[in-house]
C-alpha cells in the first residue's frame, strides 16, 4: 500500500456502501477516522508504511452501519463518493463523510488482506467457486 | 391501434398544456418578484418549463409523423410480422454531478477584485423526461459546482441518451435591460469599467445565446414569452449513453459553449464527475414464470424435480411451491442464466411428446447441464421464448447485467435545521463542529446508563456508588489522597453521599468534564452527585456520567438550549475536530480501577504521556488509548478553573493543529 505521490499505484480495493444512520438530527456511519497531509503518518498503527498520509479507519462501533457493511478497522479509505481521500487534510476527510445531505457513503477502501485474498485465489484456477 | 394514440396523444397535449401554465405563472412570478434569488429560481423554472414544453412538442410531432407513416404502410402491403425483438426497458439514476472549476490561482488564492457570482443548474434529459436539479449559486470561493440531487428515469432503453445541459446566469447587480434604451446604454458601456460594460452589453444582447432557440420546424411554436430578468444561458452539455453506466463514479467530458466574453462564463475544467447507475427490468422483476420439472444431467433419468421456477436477473430460482416465491423463503435452488450460459432445445422425448430445454453453464471448470421439461408444447415454446428475450436484454444491456447497481430513490430531503443565527464566534463555533457528533454518543452512553440503572433496583444506586459513601470502609483508602486537593478548591465536604435529591450548588468546574454523558445533564444536576469525584475522576468521564445519573433520575431537566451549549463546551474532551476519547460503551468495572492521581497532577504542561496513563484508566475498550499518543483534548478543558469559551475554544484549535497529535474523529 506504499506509494509514491503523483505515481500512480496499483492496489486491490474492495467498494462499500454504508448507509448512515438516522439519530435524532444527526446521520452517523459508526466508526473513527484517522491520519491525513496534516497529520503525523508515524503515529498511525495501521499503515504498513510509515509515511503514508492516507486515512485510516481506527475503530468500528459495533452493531452501526459501517460494521454492517463490513468496513474494518484498519481499512484505508481510497475515495468516498468519488472524492479522494489519499491526499486530504484530515478535517476535509471528516467532511466528506458528514455531509448532512447525503444518505450513502461509497467508499473505496483496501487492507493487506484483499491483496492476500486475491493472490490465493489465482493460485487454485480450478477450484470450484 | 389507433384508440392508443389517440390516448397518448392527449397524454401529451395535456402536458403540454400543464407547461404552458406552469410557464405562464412563472414569467409573472419573474415579473413581480424584486428579490434576486427570487428572480434566479422563477427563470430557472421558466427555464425548465420552455425545454420540456420543445420537447412535447417535438414528441408529438414525432407521433403525428407516425401515425401518418403507419397508415400509409398499411394500406400498401403488408409489412411483414413484427419480428423484432425489443430489449427490455430499466431505470437509469444519475447522482452526486460534479463539475470542477479552473479558476486563474490570482483569482482564487488573492481574492481579488469583485466577486463574480454565476447561479448555476442542470438539465437532464433523457427521452421524453426532463428534470432540473436545484440552483447554485458559483463564485470563485468553489473549487466544484456540486449537486446533490439524484434523480431517476423510469422508462429509459439501452440505446438511451442522457443529455446533460448546463445553464448559467450571472447573478450580479440587477440588469434590467429591457427598460434601458438602446443610446443610453451604450453610451452607459463605454462610460463604465471595461468588465461591468461588457456584462451589462450583454444582459442586453437580444438573445444570442438564448436558450429557447426557434430553429424547430414545428408549426405549432407559441410565441416565447420575453421577460426581462435574469435569462439562464447554455454553458456547457454532454450526453451519456450506455457505455458510460458504471456502479462508480466516472468522469465524462464537456462541451463548452460560450466564451470568456460572456456574462455567464464560468472557467470550466472541461469534465463533469457523476455516478451513472442502470437497473434494466430484467434484472430486477420476474421475467417469466411457471411450473417447470427439472433433472440434472448424469442422474437418473426418471428423477424429475417438480418446481415453480421464476426468471429474473442472472439466475433462474427454482421453488417447491409457488407460494414461497411471495413468501421470499430461499429457493430449492437456482440455476444461473448469464451470458455464459447455453441454452438449446434437446431432441424429443421418446416418451413424452414435448422437447425438453437443455440449460449449461460451467462451475470451475466444469460444465453443469439441467434439463427442463415442461407439460405442454406451448409452455416449452414460452420458456424458450422467455429465456432468449433475456439473452437479448442482457446483449443489450451489457454491463449493467453483470451485477444489480443500486439506485437509491431520492428521499424527500428534512428541510435543514435553522442555525440560529448569532453574532459571536462563540456559537458559531459550538454549532459549526462535530461536537453534535458527542451528544450522539452520549446519547448512546445515556442509554446504557438508564440499562444499568434499571437492572440495579430503583432507589438504590449501582454497587460503585458506594465508593462516594462517606460511612463505607471499601472507600475509605481512595479519597484521601484526593483531599488535599480538595481543600483548595471546593468548599464542600468531599464525603457527601448523593442520595438525595440534588442541591442547588452551581458547580462550574463540574462544567468542564464530560457532562453531556447525560440527557438530562445540567450544570445543578451534576455538581450535586458527586462533588469529589471531579477532581479525581476527571479522567473517567465515564465514571462521572454515571454517577450523575441518579440525580438526573430524580430530578428530570429538560435542556435549555443554554445549558445544553456550556455542557458541550465543557466537556473535558474533544474540541472543534470531534476528537473522541470515550469510548461508547464504559464497562463500569473499569470505573473500580484505582486511579493514579499523581498522574493527573501536572495539568499545567500539555504532556501527551500524562494524557495516556490517565485514559488508560477509563476503560480500556477504547482503541484509541491503546495506540500512540492523542490529542490532549482531555487536557485542555481540565484546568480546574473555568476558562473563557472563546479560549477553551482557541485551546482546542491549538491542539488539533498540533503537528504531535494523531488526530482521530468519529463519522
Amino acid at each position: 500500500m506504499s506509494f509514491v505521490p503523483g505515481q500512480p499505484m496499483c492496489v486491490v480495493a474492495q467498494q462499500i456502501e454504508i448507509k448512515k444512520l438516522r439519530q435524532g438530527d444527526h446521520l452517523i456511519l459508526g466508526f473513527s477516522i484517522g491520519g491525513g497531509i496534516d497529520q503525523d503518518p508515524g503515529q498511525n498503527p495501521f499503515s504498513e508504511d510509515k509515511t503514508d498520509k492516507g486515512i485510516y479507519v481506527t475503530r468500528i462501533t459495533p452493531g452501526g452501519p459501517a460494521e454492517a457493511a463490513n468496513l474494518m478497522m484498519g481499512d484505508k479509505i481510497l475515495q468516498v463518493n468519488g472524492w479522494d481521500m489519499t491526499m486530504v487534510p484530515h478535517d476535509k476527510a471528516r467532511k466528506r463523510l458528514t455531509n448532512k445531505k447525503e444518505d450513502v457513503v461509497r467508499l473505496l477502501v483496501t487492507r493487506k488482506t484483499l491483496e492476500e485474498a486475491v493472490k490465493h485465489s489465482m493460485g487454485y484456477p480450478n477450484q470450484c467457486h | 391501434m389507433d384508440n392508443s394514440a389517440c390516448r397518448r396523444d392527449s397524454d401529451i397535449q395535456k402536458k403540454i398544456d400543464h407547461e404552458i401554465r406552469m410557464r405562464d405563472g412563472a414569467c409573472k412570478l419573474l415579473a413581480a418578484c424584486s428579490q434576486r434569488d427570487q428572480a434566479l429560481e422563477a427563470a430557472k423554472s421558466l427555464q425548465t418549463c420552455s425545454t420540456r414544453i420543445m420537447a412535447y412538442m417535438s414528441e408529438l410531432q414525432r407521433m403525428k409523423e407516425a401515425q401518418v407513416m403507419q397508415k400509409v404502410t398499411r394500406r400498401s402491403s403488408d409489412a411483414g410480422p413484427m419480428d423484432d425483438r425489443l430489449p427490455c426497458k430499466g431505470k437509469v439514476a444519475i447522482s452526486d454531478l460534479r463539475i470542477p472549476l479552473m479558476w486563474k490561482d490570482t483569482e482564487y488564492f488573492k481574492n481579488k477584485g469583485e466577486l463574480h457570482r454565476c447561479a448555476v443548474f442542470c438539465l437532464l434529459q433523457l427521452g421524453g423526461e426532463i428534470f432540473d436539479t436545484d440552483m447554485v449559486i458559483v463564485d470563485r470561493t468553489l473549487t466544484d459546482i456540486c449537486f446533490d440531487n439524484a434523480i431517476v428515469f423510469t422508462d429509459a432503453s439501452p440505446g438511451f441518451e442522457l443529455r446533460v445541459e448546463l445553464y448559467s446566469c450571472c447573478s450580479e447587480d440587477d440588469y434590467s435591460a429591457g427598460s434601458t434604451p438602446r443610446k443610453l446604454a451604450s453610451k452607459l458601456s463605454s462610460s463604465l469599467g471595461r468588465s461591468s460594460g461588457k456584462k451589462l452589453r450583454a444582459s442586453m444582447e437580444p438573445g444570442a445565446c438564448s436558450p429557447v432557440s426557434n430553429g424547430g420546424a414545428s408549426p405549432l411554436l407559441l410565441p416565447v414569452p420575453s421577460v426581462p430578468g435574469p435569462k439562464y444561458h447554455l454553458l456547457a452539455h454532454t450526453t451519456l449513453s450506455l457505455s458510460h453506466v458504471q456502479d462508480s463514479f466516472r468522469t465524462h467530458d464537456l462541451t463548452i459553449s460560450g466564451n470568456e466574453e460572456c456574462s455567464y462564463w464560468l472557467p470550466l475544467y472541461g469534465s463533469v464527475c457523476c455516478r451513472l447507475a442502470a437497473q434494466p427490468l430484467c434484472m430486477t422483476q420476474q421475467m417469466m414464470s411457471g411450473c417447470l420439472k427439472v433433472k440434472q444431467c448424469g442422474a437418473d433419468p426418471q428423477s424429475w424435480t417438480k418446481v415453480h421456477a421464476a426468471l429474473k436477473g442472472s439466475s433462474l430460482f427454482c421453488y417447491h411451491r409457488q407460494e414461497d416465491v411471495e413468501a421470499n423463503v430461499e429457493p430449492a435452488f437456482t440455476i444461473a442464466i448469464n451470458k455464459e450460459t447455453r441454452i438449446r432445445a434437446s431432441e424429443k422425448d421418446p416418451q413424452s411428446k414435448v422437447q425438453n430445454i437443455c440449460v449449461s453453464n460451467q462451475y470451475g471448470g466444469e460444465e453443469v447441464t439441467h434439463t427442463l421439461t415442461t407439460d405442454s408444447r406451448e409452455d416449452t415454446h414460452r420458456w424458450m421464448e422467455a429465456f432468449w428475450q433475456h439473452f437479448y436484454d442482457m446483449s443489450q444491456w451489457k454491463q449493467c447485467c453483470d451485477d444489480l447497481m443500486k439506485i437509491e430513490l431520492p428521499s424527500p430531503r428534512k428541510p435543514a435545521p435553522a442555525t440560529p443565527k448569532q453574532g459571536s464566534l462563540y456559537h458559531e463555533m459550538v454549532i459549526e463542529s462535530s461536537d453534535d457528533l458527542s451528544s450522539t454518543v452520549s446519547d448512546i452512553l445515556a442509554r446504557r446508563l438508564q440499562e444499568l440503572e434499571l437492572r440495579s433496583q430503583l432507589g438504590t444506586s449501582p454497587t460503585w456508588m458506594s465508593l462516594f459513601e462517606e460511612d463505607n470502609p471499601k472507600s475509605a483508602g481512595r479519597p484521601s489522597p484526593c483531599t488535599s486537593r480538595l481543600s483548595g478548591r471546593s468548599p464542600r465536604t468531599p464525603h457527601r453521599f448523593p442520595r438525595s435529591p440534588v442541591s442547588p450548588h452551581r458547580c462550574p468546574q463540574l462544567g468542564l468534564l464530560s457532562s453531556d454523558v447525560s440527557l438530562t445533564s445540567d450544570s445543578d444536576s451534576q455538581c450535586s452527585t458527586s462533588p469529589c469525584s471531579h477532581h479525581h475522576n476527571w479522567p473517567e468521564p465515564s465514571n462521572f456520567s454515571l454517577s450523575s445519573s441518579s440525580p438526573s433520575r430524580l430530578r428530570p431537566r429538560t435542556l435549555s438550549l443554554d445549558a445544553k451549549l456550556s455542557t458541550l463546551r465543557g466537556r473535558g474532551y474533544g474540541g472543534g475536530g470531534g476528537t473522541f476519547q470515550c469510548p461508547c460503551q464504559p464497562p463500569p468495572s473499569s470505573l473500580l480501577v484505582p486511579i493514579p492521581i499523581s498522574s493527573c497532577s501536572p495539568r499545567s504542561q500539555r504532556s501527551t504521556q500524562t494524557t495516556l496513563s490517565c485514559s488508560s484508566s477509563t476503560s480500556s475498550n477504547s482503541s484509541s488509548n491503546s495506540e500512540g499518543s492523542h490529542s490532549p483534548e482531555s487536557s485542555e478543558g481540565l484546568p480546574f478553573s473555568r476558562p473563557s469559551p472563546a479560549r477553551r475554544s482557541l485551546r482546542n484549535l491549538r491542539a488539533r493543529l498540533d503537528p504531535r497529535n494523531w488526530l482521530q474523529s468519529q463519522v
